[in-house]
């Protein structure tokens, strides 16, 4: 709202400058977007949706008259005409007659004909006009402009001769009827849009804009002036629809003042008069068949005190609510208090009191500190696990990333399960941002391009967010790794990630929740290099996936496809579930020394490693505490299609010293399984 | 024949100037050498001269003498010792080569801004909390008194689903939560007061990305209701938790705003870190604070008794307020980033600067 500061001045003599004037309205809930200081100087308000009263030069004038305690000299209006009617008993014939069909769209209907002579209006009504934000464009439409800037009324003009039987209806139209707006566009109604009609058809769209075919204009003689109060929800509603804002619907879809539409009439036609644009012919009309009266709140100095936490006299209480247009009445234990028609906002008692406090100033309010009354329950667990995560992922190199939840569809496509389509939003940004992600690791990657673009080759990224799959919302943590494996240094040479870098990143994690015992077990993913891709899991509890990116999949969002790219993505609502330590207990520490035996066979280059520890563990006494793989070799010596294994064995017993005889013969018996099993040969 | 006496001090002199110039062991050994040397050392040289001086003269010439030689012998030890002790050891390395770091990931800005803040309000003893990212109609407008037409939902144009989406919260979902808000309100459908929580997490606008607007951005919002608490107190807990998030020195003002779910409802600002708030010259030409010398950084006020209402407390018995505040935007301040895009770009260069 573009408050002229000599309209404002007019209204109340303001004790300052542009500048002082705004910053302390600032103060009182009316935030300062800028000021002007041309040759009318302009305070440029932003008006809460709250507050369409102060839509208006006298809304904000009458803050201001509250703050200085100053007199409100509200605009002259034109004598009611009721009484010239009320003389001459004799029925005169009807200019213009209103039907108001709709009362429910639109409660009252104020209406008044006019005799006039259209022409440019005088400058210094173009100017205030113009500081104001709009554009001149005739003496009565400029009038009624003005009238809206200033009392905060929106107004319409027809010319009273371009419509059917010089009758105003009030009323839905029928779904598909025709009107072409003031800006020129043919637009179809619907049967929830309230229009002005004539006899025949519409000729406004109540309360948002007037159409184009009653436009007044340079041959127009007569006029039907409209001042009403529009349904605030029938007139968003139609304003959404039709995606067209005027002045009129913001005016009139956030509240507007119900006893306004006559005092509208008549200050257009003070200023008709005043600048000898028309005069009123007929009678004035106003239709408004269920009168609302006004509001009565009860107010409680003790709610003032309890909300606000200060005592405010009662002086001051009375001061601020009658300097604002509210009627204060003392009652037992309480005011009760009359809301002017304009405060739509003011609903009930805690709505005063922010009245009270607003202009007792809330830099005056003590500072105190909330009671603590109970013993604060324990923090949400996840809060805690995602501290863990990232302290574990940053002491392993990883650096948190953050990265949107919304992407492309394509790119999200290769990370869901077949013929399952990712999550869509209804009313994207963009392509790029269309869907909800089903995984992390679209975003990573992205991440990791754009890093690698700017010449940035080992990364190494995490990320705890939401993911969204067809069981729904849920938090996982993915990695992203490319690039060396360790940090550059000159004592040797980088080497490149591999598998069992991300493998190893992701056991940390998984043991830093206490899941020690995960394993991983070969798989294929759609966005994974067949071969190495793993799922990862603790016991029967499936936890995550990890692997090698596919090549082409990393090329398609920028990334050389010759440089690997390994990733892992783990459910995070696992960790919370397992992440419970209360059952720890610690362990006793051996007390009796161990021995250790190394063993190297060789056996078939598909075994897997899992499958020899296996039958370790399944031949071996109890008295074995660990298995080690510590070698692996293919090479000379070693006959094709065949691996050399060496596996550090450890033994121990909980109660005595074992012997090398006990470790020998244990060692034996592991040996010849392995033999038996996998035709492992000793080397 | 020169004075031998004179000849005694002009090896002095000598001596001490070669041994000066000689650094290190072995530089320090030749001054040993050419001056103790059984053959053709200096002082050695020196004492045989010695002989041929008049016999009466000897005794003193001895004298002195033997004084250089204690002298030489004496500080020859002492430099000797002194540069043993520089010598390089077997298995010395270079210790002004670069050391091998072990590699160390940054947590993210927004989570070092979300993590100061969550330690500020624990130690006030609020409890933090998490809940779904999408929410329901309900929650997230209709039971923070916007109910479906209210002019402030344009205030916060939201994103919607094209079909319902299970949340985490195990209900259906229909839109991607705007504030997170909704999650105190299912705190509160579940527990009875005093409630004194925090709820930081992700929420989603339908902004275009620009240099101050993304469409997903981070937030904390607090809440606490009990049977006395007060507008006072509001402004008492956000005035301390900014000047420990801020600093000390840092000015705060509290003034009248508008928000459907509070009554009364305020904006916090702070001084502005480019020109250092109201008053200062640079005030004038400030672009980042519009020349005001303020920047707003939070929203609050009293929870509306609406919203008391809706979860089934009695507004009467109850009180409450609430607050919400960017993470992005007090990073922002906190650190002068220039661009929000940057917390998502990810770039490593930018996330390194931050402290671990």
């Amino acid at each position: 709202m573009r408050l002229v500061y000599p309209w404002l001045c007019d209204l109340v003599r303001v004790p300052g400058d542009p500048d002082s004037i705004a910053a302390e309205m600032g103060l009182r809930g009316f935030e300062v977007a800028g000021v002007e200081h041309g040759r009318l100087p302009v305070i440029d308000f932003e008006i809460t949706a709250n507050r369409p009263d102060c839509l208006s030069h006298v809304g904000l004038a009458r803050e201001a008259a509250t703050i200085w305690g100053l007199p409100l000299h509200m605009p002259e209006l034109a004598p009611a005409s009721d009484d010239s009617r009320a003389a001459s008993r004799e029925p005169r014939a009807a200019v213009l007659e209103v039907d108001l069909q709709d009362a429910d769209g639109c409660p009252r209907y104020a209406a008044q004909a006019f005799e006039v002579t259209i022409g440019s209006s005088p400058a210094w009504l173009r100017d205030r006009l113009e500081a104001a934000g709009l554009r001149p464009i005739n003496n009565i439409v400029d009038v009624t402009n003005y009238v809206m800037l200033e009392i905060g009324q929106p107004m319409h003009a027809f010319d009273l001769d371009r419509l059917a039987g010089q009758r105003l209806v009030i009323r839905r139209a029928r779904a598909g009827e025709p009107l072409r707006t003031l800006d020129g566009v043919e637009r179809t109604l619907d049967a929830e849009t309230v229009v002005i009609a004539d006899a025949e058809r519409p000729c406004a769209i109540g309360g948002v804009m007037g159409g184009l075919d009653s436009e007044i204009g340079a041959s127009t003689t007569r006029i039907a002036l409209e001042s009403a109060y529009f349904k605030p929800t029938a007139i968003r509603r139609t304003s959404r629809r039709l995606a067209l804002k005027t002045e009129a619907s913001a005016r009139f879809e956030r509240g507007g003042d119900i006893e306004a539409p006559p005092a509208g009439i008549r200050r257009a036609a003070a200023l008709f008069a005043q600048i000898a644009a028309g005069r009123p012919i007929g009678d004035a009309i106003d239709v408004y068949p269920a009168p609302r009266p006004p509001l009565e709140v009860r107010l409680r100095a003790s709610r003032i005190e309890r909300v606000l936490g200060a005592s405010i006299g009662a002086a001051d209480v009375r001061r601020i609510l009658t300097a604002l247009g509210f009627i204060v009445a003392d009652a037992a234990d309480a005011w009760l208090v009359k809301v002017p028609s304009y405060r739509v906002d003011v609903m009930r008692e805690d709505d005063l009191v922010e009245e009270v406090g607003r202009h007792y100033g809330f830099g005056r309010l003590p500072m105190t500190f909330p009671v603590l009354d109970a013993p604060q329950a324990p923090p949400d667990p996840r809060v805690a696990r995602d501290r863990t995560v990232r302290q574990v992922l940053t002491a392993a190199g990883f650096s948190e990333s953050m990265t949107f939840a919304f992407i492309e569809r394509q790119a999200a496509l290769p990370f869901c399960d077949a013929g399952v389509e990712p999550a869509a939003i209804a009313n994207p940004l963009s392509e790029k941002f269309a869907v909800l992600r089903p995984s992390l690791m679209p975003g990573l990657i992205d991440s990791c391009a754009h890093n690698r673009r700017r010449g940035r080759k080992d990364v190494r990224l995490f990320e705890i967010g939401s993911r969204f799959t067809p069981s729904g919302e849920g938090r996982a943590i993915a990695l992203a790794w490319c690039g060396a494996s360790n940090e550059p240094h000159w004592s040797a040479a980088a080497r490149p990630v591999d598998f069992f870098d991300v493998k190893g990143a992701a056991e940390l994690l998984c043991g830093a929740f206490g899941l020690v015992a995960t394993e991983c077990v070969t798989a294929e993913r759609p966005y994974l290099l067949p071969g190495r891709t793993a799922r990862l899991r603790a016991g029967a509890d499936w936890l995550g996936e990890l692997g090698q990116l596919l090549p082409a999949l990393a090329e398609s969002r920028g990334f050389p496809a010759d440089e690997p790219i390994y990733v892992a993505e783990i459910d995070a609502d696992r960790f919370v579930a397992a992440g419970a330590t209360d059952a720890l207990r610690a362990a006793t520490l051996p007390r009796f020394p161990s021995i250790v035996r190394d063993v190297s066979i060789v056996v078939d280059e598909a075994l897997p490693a899992a499958a020899v520890r296996g039958t370790i563990r399944s031949a071996a006494p109890p008295t074995l505490a660990s298995v080690v793989e510590f070698d692996r070799y293919q090479g000379k010596g070693v006959p094709d299609g065949r691996v050399s294994l060496s596996l550090r064995l450890t033994f121990r017993a909980p109660d005595r010293t074992l012997t090398d005889d006990e470790a020998q013969s244990a060692t034996e018996h592991i040996v010849e399984a392995l033999g038996r099993e996998h035709d492992a040969e000793r080397r | 024949m020169p004075d031998p006496s004179s000849q005694i001090d002009a090896l002095r002199a000598q001596f001490d100037r070669d041994l000066a110039g000689a650094a290190g062991e072995p530089a320090v050994r030749a001054v040993r050498d050419r001056y103790l040397a059984r053959k053709g050392g200096l002082l050695t040289a020196l004492l045989k001269n010695l002989a041929s001086a008049p016999p009466e003269a000897r005794p003193l010439l001895g004298r002195l003498a033997n004084d250089l030689k204690g002298y030489i012998t004496t500080r020859l030890a002492e430099r000797l010792a002194e540069v043993a002790v520089s010598r390089r050891p077997a298995g010395a390395v270079d210790v002004t080569l670069p050391g091998r770091a072990p590699s160390i990931g940054h947590r993210h800005p927004l989570t070092l801004v979300r993590e100061a803040v969550e330690t500020i309000f624990a130690r006030m003893g609020f409890l933090v909390i998490e809940g779904p990212e999408l929410e329901d109609d309900y929650h997230n407008f209709e039971a923070l008194n916007m109910p479906a037409d209210h002019p402030a939902r344009d205030m916060q144009d939201t994103l919607y689903l094209a079909a319902p989406v299970r949340s985490a919260a195990g209900s259906p979902a229909t839109l991607l939560r705007t504030h997170t808000s909704g999650m105190q309100i299912r705190y509160l459908e579940t527990h009875q007061p005093p409630v004194r929580l925090i709820a930081p997490g992700r929420v989603y606008r339908r902004d275009d990305l620009d240099l101050s607007h993304t469409p997903m951005f981070t937030q904390v919002e607090g809440l606490v209701v009990g049977e006395r608490v007060t507008l006072a107190d509001l402004k008492g807990t956000l005035f301390a938790f900014l000047h420990e998030l801020f600093g000390q020195e840092r000015g705060v003002r509290f003034r009248p705003s508008f928000f459907p779910y509070t009554e009364p409802s305020a904006e916090v600002d702070i001084t502005c870190s480019a020109c250092g708030g109201p008053g200062n010259p640079a005030t004038a030409t400030c672009g980042l604070c519009k020349r005001t010398g303020w920047l707003e950084i939070l929203g609050s006020g009293m929870v509306h008794p609406a919203v008391f209402e809706a979860v089934g407390y009695d507004p009467e018995r109850y009180t409450g307020f609430a607050f919400g505040m960017g993470i992005e935007r007090a990073a922002i301040l906190k650190w002068g980033v220039e661009d929000i895009r940057l917390f998502y770009e990810n770039d490593l260069r930018f996330l390194e600067q931050f402290p671990l």
